[in-house]
């Protein structure tokens, strides 16, 4: 009986985990985005098209992400003048390193084509 | 027997391995030569056919970055890769990574442009946006091998002539190399020639106007001093044989006879007993009667007169030869100085000679060892230093 609670304390505790990773993601990236009139993925696709590879796409997010300046942006100028820089993170490195790679594993390309 | 006139000259072992050593390298120098001319056609015709593809596969490739640049537009609504019935492609990230592929060879070369993987070859092109994350852009068709069908026979005929051409002039410089060697042979073995055939004539004059003599009608002071000279006749007469045989041992045809070995035998120790009897040498003799071997008269004269003149030769004064036939074996054992162990490897080599003082050319067991080698026998030397040699022929 004992093991019986023990594991299903675990399943739950686990269960909140993955809810709890979903969450940096969701209330520190799309809680925001939601309000702009670009959806989020149009700002992958862009980092994709100057970054191409997983690395790279993520340092220059992360490195944006750290320190926003008009000169970092991939955003086009019209896009800025009418909306400005967003503002510097305030999540940890760590957190902010789950919260990419949630959004890269969301919207990458690698197995998704046909 | 007979001698064959203006045949060519007989190149020893040595020389003839040099010349074959020389052959060798002279001709793995050309193979390798040709077959680098030949790798570097063949890499020249390669890229000559690449660079003949190269505009069709720039226009495939500009095509599929073209579509590549609608789907990452779109890519929330498609999913479906951009393919073409005239080529075969893949796009790869900044990191070498397959984003996809349809490749058929999966060998990628990313340090070069345009190159041939397995029968396919591959186009590499970098879009200016990486439509999808695709840096690099590999666009895939089928080397028909057309190029190479008409090339291959074109370089196996060329390399062909070129070896037969190059086999042409090493053959001539080897001649120019050779010339002087071949003219001081030339006339070693003119003057050798002339010399023991001018020499014959007189020495068997000599040889059988001392046999006419009746010799129990001379008084014994005479009879020493003819003996003397028979001797020393005879030694002429021996030298002159062997001489002969080398200088034309190729050249003899071996004019073969059920031969009764046992009187050649008997009659050649009668020949040589004048030198014997010079040395006080005693002849110990066991030899069975009417033994046969099929020979060469002249040439089993030889190998007996070699191996008894040995026998004397090297024997001690007072000392004996014990001359065994039996069947199929022939056995001559003397009281000399014996060979020593090292030496009897090179025993039959010519002009190899282990004991200065007495005279000689080295040439007698050579001669020896020649005539085995022709009928097969098989020659067996034991020896003791200071005790003697035996010598044994079997057939």
């Amino acid at each position: 009986m004992v093991r019986f609670f023990l594991i299903l304390l675990l399943i739950v505790s686990s269960l909140y985990a993955q809810r709890a990773e979903d969450d940096i993601y969701e209330t520190n990236c799309i809680k925001c985005h939601s309000k702009l009139p670009v959806s989020i993925d149009k700002y992958f696709y862009r980092y994709l098209l100057k970054y191409s590879s997983e690395k790279d796409v993520k340092k220059a997010m992360f490195d944006y992400m750290q320190n926003p300046t008009v000169e970092k942006t991939i955003m086009a100028e019209s896009f800025i003048t009418r909306f400005g820089i967003k503002k510097k993170t305030n999540l940890s490195d760590e957190k902010l390193k789950e919260a990419l790679d949630i959004y890269w594993d969301e919207y990458k390309i690698f197995g998704k084509l046909k | 027997m007979l001698v064959l006139k203006n045949s060519g000259i007989d190149l020893t072992k040595s020389e003839t391995r040099t010349l074959l050593g020389f052959s060798l390298l002279y001709s793995f120098l050309v193979l390798v030569i040709l077959g680098v001319v030949s790798f570097l056609y063949y890499g020249f015709q390669k890229d000559l056919m690449l660079q003949d593809k190269r505009q069709i596969l720039q226009n495939y490739s500009n095509d599929l970055i073209f579509r590549l640049k609608d789907l990452h537009i779109d890519i929330d609504k498609n999913d479906i890769y951009p393919r073409d019935e005239r080529f075969e492609s893949a796009i790869f990230d900044s990191s070498k990574k397959n984003i996809f592929s349809t490749l058929k060879s999966s060998n990628i070369d990313f340090k070069e442009v345009i190159y041939l993987s397995g029968n396919y070859i591959h186009f590499i092109n970098e879009p200016e946006s990486y439509y999808l994350g695709s840096k690099y852009v590999i666009i895939e068709i089928p080397d028909d091998g057309i190029w190479f069908e008409q090339i291959r026979y074109k370089i196996a005929i060329y390399f062909l002539l070129a070896f037969i051409f190059m086999m042409f002039i090493g053959y001539f410089i080897l001649r120019q190399v050779l010339k002087p060697m071949r003219d001081a042979l030339h006339l070693l073995d003119r003057f050798i020639k002339d010399t023991t055939h001018e020499l014959n004539t007189p020495v068997t004059a000599i040889i059988t106007n001392i046999e006419m003599i009746e010799k129990d009608d001379l008084d014994e002071k005479l009879l020493k001093k003819i003996n003397r000279i028979e001797i020393g006749a005879k030694t002429i007469s021996n030298i002159y044989e062997d001489l002969t045989f080398i200088t034309l041992n190729n050249q003899i045809i071996s004019n073969n006879e059920n031969i009764n070995l046992s009187t050649v035998l008997t009659q050649r120790i009668e020949y040589f007993n004048s030198l014997a009897i010079m040395k006080k040498i005693n002849f110990d003799l066991d030899i069975q009667e009417n033994i046969f071997i099929f020979c060469d008269m002249k040439k089993i004269t030889k190998l007996i007169d070699n191996l008894i003149s040995n026998a004397i030769k090297y024997n001690k004064i007072g000392g004996f030869i014990k001359v065994n036939l039996k069947d199929n074996i022939l056995s001559i054992e003397d009281s000399g100085k014996g060979i020593a162990k090292e030496h009897l490897k090179s025993l039959f080599e010519r002009y190899s000679r282990f004991d200065k003082s007495v005279g000689g050319f080295g040439i007698g067991l050579n001669i020896v060892s020649l005539i085995a080698k022709e009928y097969d026998l098989k020659i067996d030397i034991k020896s003791e230093v200071s005790i003697g040699t035996t010598v044994e022929i079997k057939w």
